[in-house]
């Protein structure tokens, strides 16, 4: 190698340590210590680890917690990222027009987005409140009685999946404004020489030319929903009976309420490769179908 | 467009109208919820208005737990990431865009595959570096297990590349260091996107609660949020005293909603930077 060469690239690897020194510490090297430890057994105190092999993977795949988990992960994708999106697109359409207070509404959809999620989801802790919580005021208004949120099986996730949505919904909304407003107008005004309809022009003009922004949010809201912590911490714990136990929650419970490392270990390798796999999965199926103009 | 349809506009003002309420009230209830007695708390059906506003709730939640300590901690902390993130995503965004070495595509693709995985993933193992580092229940800590961000990198890698290389080629024929041309050509022409990485950083930072939680023990390390929460489970508060929990919740939200107010179209145009984030 040419002196000046090297010279070059010693250069540029002081210019990368800032960043990879810490990503190499807190984040590619635990990485791998998750592997190593996926296939030990042990509870975080005593001196020993020890290697069982791929033992703790057999017992995950066949442990129906982890069952449990992973259909409360499919139930709270679906359930988080379809409203996420349809309510932002739907927002965005409303206020795709000009108007009076179009600005302040943008401003207000979005806010709670900027604020802690602990802190919203203690607000809403108390809006579900069974005997004289704000909603089942409401509800009870319309004769609707006995739902009891958080403490029901049945109604938990729903009221995770409110806070979740009305968090998020006005940030998509921002997304779609602007993907929006990038929509060619003659291509609008021709398909309406041509006799189109306010909804054939949408589903036919609008909705495809907007799918890079589709796929982008869904990509990004998945990887949220998959890493939900905080809202599930304050509202239910996981509970009750398991009902909005994620796969992540079953994760941090294993590794620091019951100390099963093997176990927690596991879980987040099956994750990881979950995301990667559904990262893959994304880009292909996005280089096929989404339509970049 | 049906241009004049007076009615198609009245439905759209009231559906914004009523979208805009439902977003809203929540605020409403808690900051008013906040100035309610405990009796008054429990009525059914609910007041929208206290009968008589308790205003020293505020004052009584603020001194009932060292809320202003906890508030400290998140500014300080979030404040010092946000600086060294600046720092260390341009060096590393220079290096990878404008600087040619060997493992360039290896390091770019290693930053991909960081992009990819949920960083609560590697949580676990992360806590026992900073066991072994002696850094759990630290600022040093808390810091540094945060201090880059894969996103960063990518927002300011995104914004190098569409710089002229022209600048760059000059300063580099004037003889300017790498580091002249970073800071003096580089970091002037994309600081807009430096001020949506500060911003978005820092309110992440701030509002950040799961990984600070497992890392701090001691009370006055905690952050706001696991402040918050502390105060909302322990203290004999969970379900007992709902007024001050509410001006507590108050008092933790509201410096975010006037950053916001006042960053607020920095903060929506770091909409056309993530999307670019996504194709690079």
């Amino acid at each position: 190698m040419k002196p000046l060469q090297r010279g070059e690239n010693i250069k540029a690897f002081a210019f990368t340590l800032p960043a990879m020194v810490p990503l190499t510490v807190f984040w590619f090297g635990p990485l791998v210590y998750l592997i190593y430890l996926s296939f030990m057994e042990w509870d975080f105190m005593s001196p020993d680890k020890l290697f069982v092999g791929i033992d703790n993977y057999r017992e995950l795949f066949t442990d129906s917690n982890f069952h449990q988990s992973v259909r409360v992960s499919v139930l709270f994708c679906l359930g988080s990222v379809i409203p996420i999106l349809v309510c932002g697109l739907a927002l965005a359409l409303l206020l795709n027009r000009k108007m009076k207070g179009g600005g302040l509404y943008r401003t207000l959809m979005f806010s709670p987005w900027v604020t802690p999620t602990v802190a919203v989801s203690i607000v809403w802790s108390w809006i579900f409140e069974p005997e004289v919580g704000l909603l089942n005021s409401i509800l009870g208004a319309f004769g609707i009685h006995g739902i009891t949120w958080l403490n029901d099986p049945h109604w938990a996730l729903v009221g995770i999946l409110l806070v979740t949505i009305w968090k998020s919904a006005g940030w998509s909304m921002i997304f779609y404004l602007v993907a929006i407003r990038n929509v060619p107008s003659d291509m609008l005004e021709a398909a309406e020489l041509d006799g189109a309809n306010s909804w054939r022009k949408f589903v036919h003009i609008t909705v495809p030319l907007i799918s890079p922004t589709t796929f982008f949010l869904i990509v990004v809201q998945v990887i949220q929903a998959l890493q939900a912590y905080d809202q599930i911490n304050v509202l239910t714990q996981g509970g009750p009976a398991g009902s909005t136990r994620t796969i992540l929650y079953f994760y941090y419970q294993s590794a620091f309420e019951a100390f099963n490392i093997g176990q927690a270990s596991t879980v987040s390798v099956v994750l990881v490769f979950g995301c990667v796999l559904l990262s893959i999965v994304s880009f292909v199926v996005g280089r096929r179908t989404v339509h970049y103009s | 467009m049906q241009k004049g349809s007076r009615l198609g506009l009245l439905v759209r003002q009231l559906l914004l109208a009523a979208s805009a309420f439902i977003v809203a009230f929540p605020f409403y209830w808690m900051a008013t919820s906040a100035l309610k007695t405990n009796d008054e708390i429990w009525q059914f059906p609910p007041t929208l208005w206290p009968v008589s506003p308790q205003w020293g709730n505020y004052f009584d939640a603020w001194v009932e737990a060292p809320f202003w300590r906890y508030m400290l901690n998140s500014i300080i902390v979030a404040g010092a990431i946000v600086i060294i993130q600046i720092f260390n995503s341009a060096t590393m965004a220079y290096a990878l865009t404008h600087m040619k070495f060997r493992l360039n595509n290896a390091f770019t693709a290693l930053i991909l595959v960081g992009y990819m995985i949920p960083s609560t993933a590697v949580y676990l193992p992360s806590y026992m570096v900073l066991s072994k580092l002696g850094l759990l229940d630290s600022y040093t800590g808390l810091i540094l297990s945060n201090c880059v961000s894969v996103f960063s990198i990518f927002l300011i890698r995104q914004a190098f590349l569409q710089t002229s290389h022209e600048l760059v080629e000059a300063g580099q024929m004037d003889g300017a260091t790498h580091l002249r041309i970073l800071w003096t050509i580089l970091v002037p022409l994309t600081r807009s996107s430096f001020a949506v990485l500060a911003l978005i950083t820092f309110i992440e930072q701030y509002n950040n609660y799961f990984w600070p939680m497992l890392i701090t023990k001691s009370p006055e390390l905690q952050l706001i949020s696991s402040g918050l929460r502390s105060f909302f489970v322990e203290g004999g508060a969970y379900g007992l005293k709902w007024p001050l929990i509410m001006a507590a919740s108050a008092f933790t939200i509201a410096p975010l909603l006037l950053l916001f107010a006042f960053t607020q179209k920095t903060i929506m145009s770091s909409v056309n930077l993530t999307a670019g984030v996504s194709k690079g």
